[in-house]
């Protein structure tokens, strides 16, 4: 395949750049640099054998992402990379992820109350603060060193979201497994199936105990509204929204928490502006999503013929919104690939932008905000234990960041309220 | 300043709410957007801006 750009754009056909973390661990593939100059919607070939426009400008992305009367969901977020995904085949009942208007309204409004709303997640932020300090006491326990990302953010997320959904933490390898399935490149359509019927079939059988008993969770509220819904809802569509909020609810948010405190201690000043100011947290977690989130890039399909930063685009083409690159964008963002605990991030698309717009981003935020207060606060001394160089990449996965952040420490101070 | 809301096109993000929570919630059953206060005294102008900015799927206007 021509890798060569320097034609005008989108007049050949170029591999899908792919994350390059070796070269660059906090930013998307340096290509894009020159793509957002010269060829801002080009031809791509993905690994799947789709081809399709790439977008990587802020404002195109933008632009694309809020209108989803031209550009479509239905193909899936992320059939550029998935073996086991196919944009054609049919929606199955309650994959929202790829509806459109209306019938995709009716999920995110059902779920949007659990999820979303300020009353549940003042609810949710003791369950949070709760589990950070257990597993910040845990590694004062055991000791440095740790991996902040399995040792840590892995557990955290878990243990939140399924505390969310109502989902016993003993019972975290079923959605576990189920999301290696499902963000694996390589996994083929029996492997997902295989990887996610036994949180099914635990799903449905908790969906029908919670209509009998129900408890103070999200599963049991949605439950008791279903009926009320209009259309009501089914068990099978109760089972897919509760499996999506608990297989996109960990990975997503732990990846970021590790990638982020990477980037951090990476850069010891930042880290101590935070450690010294604890109130530039919340502004810190928008800054990790601007730069990390939405690594993988998400797919649309235009509907009509039209137009993308004034290149035609022809109805049922396949658009790819680079949104790192997008995030990267120096038009949107001075010195973006800087990390800035202070920076001014409103409009950022770590989260996506439009009616797709990340269902969990309030829940993301929430657990990011405590974790990230917590180790400022109870670890300060909190500091990288290999050279960046040495810290490893996941590969093969749509959740892209590290797959090990290797940390030590002087001492971890008491959780507040416990005695020294 | 006046906040209207297209509530047809509500994604139920909580986006709104959580930035200006004094003007704006999420219905606890229909999850759409709820405006308390139609018209916000001015010295809220930029926390409400910046919620109606928040809002990914354009529900939000401003009049003034
Ligand atoms: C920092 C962590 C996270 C990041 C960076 C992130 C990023 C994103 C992005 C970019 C999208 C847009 C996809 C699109 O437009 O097609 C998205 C959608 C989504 N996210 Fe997240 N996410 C995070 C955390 C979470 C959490 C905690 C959950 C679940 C509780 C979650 C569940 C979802 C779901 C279900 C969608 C699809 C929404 C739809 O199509 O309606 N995410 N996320």
């Amino acid at each position: 395949m021509n890798r060569h750009t320097d034609t005008p754009a989108g007049t050949e056909l170029l591999d899908l750049p792919m994350p390059e973390p070796r070269t660059c661990p906090f930013g998307p593939a340096p290509v894009y640099d020159r793509l957002r100059a010269e060829a801002p919607v080009t031809r791509v070939a993905c690994p799947t054998g789709l081809t399709a426009w790439l977008v990587s400008r802020y404002a195109d992305v933008r632009d694309v992402l809020g209108d989803a009367e031209r550009f479509s969901s239905r193909p899936g977020q992320v059939v550029h990379l998935m073996a086991h995904a196919d944009p054609e085949r049919p929606i199955g009942e309650g994959e929202f992820t790829r509806m459109d208007g209306p019938e995709y309204q009716r999920f995110r409004r059902h779920m949007g109350p659990e999820i979303s709303s300020p009353r549940r997640l003042a609810k949710l932020r003791p369950l949070v603060r709760a589990v950070v300090d257990e597993r910040i006491g845990a590694l004062a326990a055991a000791g440095p060193p740790a991996d902040l990302y399995q040792d840590f953010a892995i557990p955290v997320t878990t243990a939140s979201i399924g505390g969310l959904v109502g989902v016993p933490y003993a019972d975290r390898d079923l959605f576990h497994t189920a999301a290696s399935g499902v963000f694996s490149d390589v996994t083929d359509q029996v492997q997902l199936a295989a990887a996610v019927r036994p949180l099914q079939g635990y799903l449905f059988e908790l969906v029908r105990r919670r209509r009998v008993e129900p408890e103070d969770d999200a599963l049991s509220r949605m439950v008791a509204r279903a009926p009320s819904a209009e259309p009501p809802f089914s068990d099978v569509e109760l089972v897919a929204m509760s499996a999506v909020m608990l297989v996109a609810g960990f990975d997503s948010t732990a990846t970021a928490l590790a990638h982020g405190v990477l980037a951090l201690l990476n850069d010891p000043g930042q880290w101590a502006r935070l450690r010294d100011d604890p109130s530039l947290v919340p502004g810190t977690v928008e800054e990790m999503v601007r730069l990390f989130g939405g690594g993988a890039g998400i797919v649309r399909e235009a509907t009509v013929d039209t137009e993308i930063g004034g290149r035609p685009v022809a109805k049922g083409d396949y658009v790819i919104l680079a949104i790192q690159s997008a995030n990267h964008d120096p038009e949107a963002f001075p010195d973006p690939g800087r990390l800035d605990v202070a920076r001014d991030t409103e409009g950022h698309l770590g989260f996506g932008h439009g009616t797709h717009q990340c269902f969990g981003q309030q829940t993301a935020r929430l657990e990011l905000t405590v974790a990230l207060e917590a180790l400022v606060r109870r670890v300060p001394s909190l500091r990288l234990a290999a050279p960046l160089a040495d810290v490893p990449f996941k590969t093969g996965t749509s959740v892209v960041g590290p797959e090990r952040v290797p940390v030590t420490w002087d001492e971890i101070l008491p959780a507040e309220g416990e005695g020294p | 300043m006046r906040v209207r809301a297209d509530t047809a096109l509500c994604v139920s993000t909580g986006s709104c709410a959580l930035t200006a929570p004094e003007v704006f919630d999420l219905g606890e059953d229909d999850g759409v957007v709820v405006v308390l206060v139609e018209s916000p005294p001015d010295e809220q102008r930029e926390t409400v801006g910046r919620a109606v900015r928040a809002c990914p799927a354009g529900v939000l206007s401003l009049a003034p």
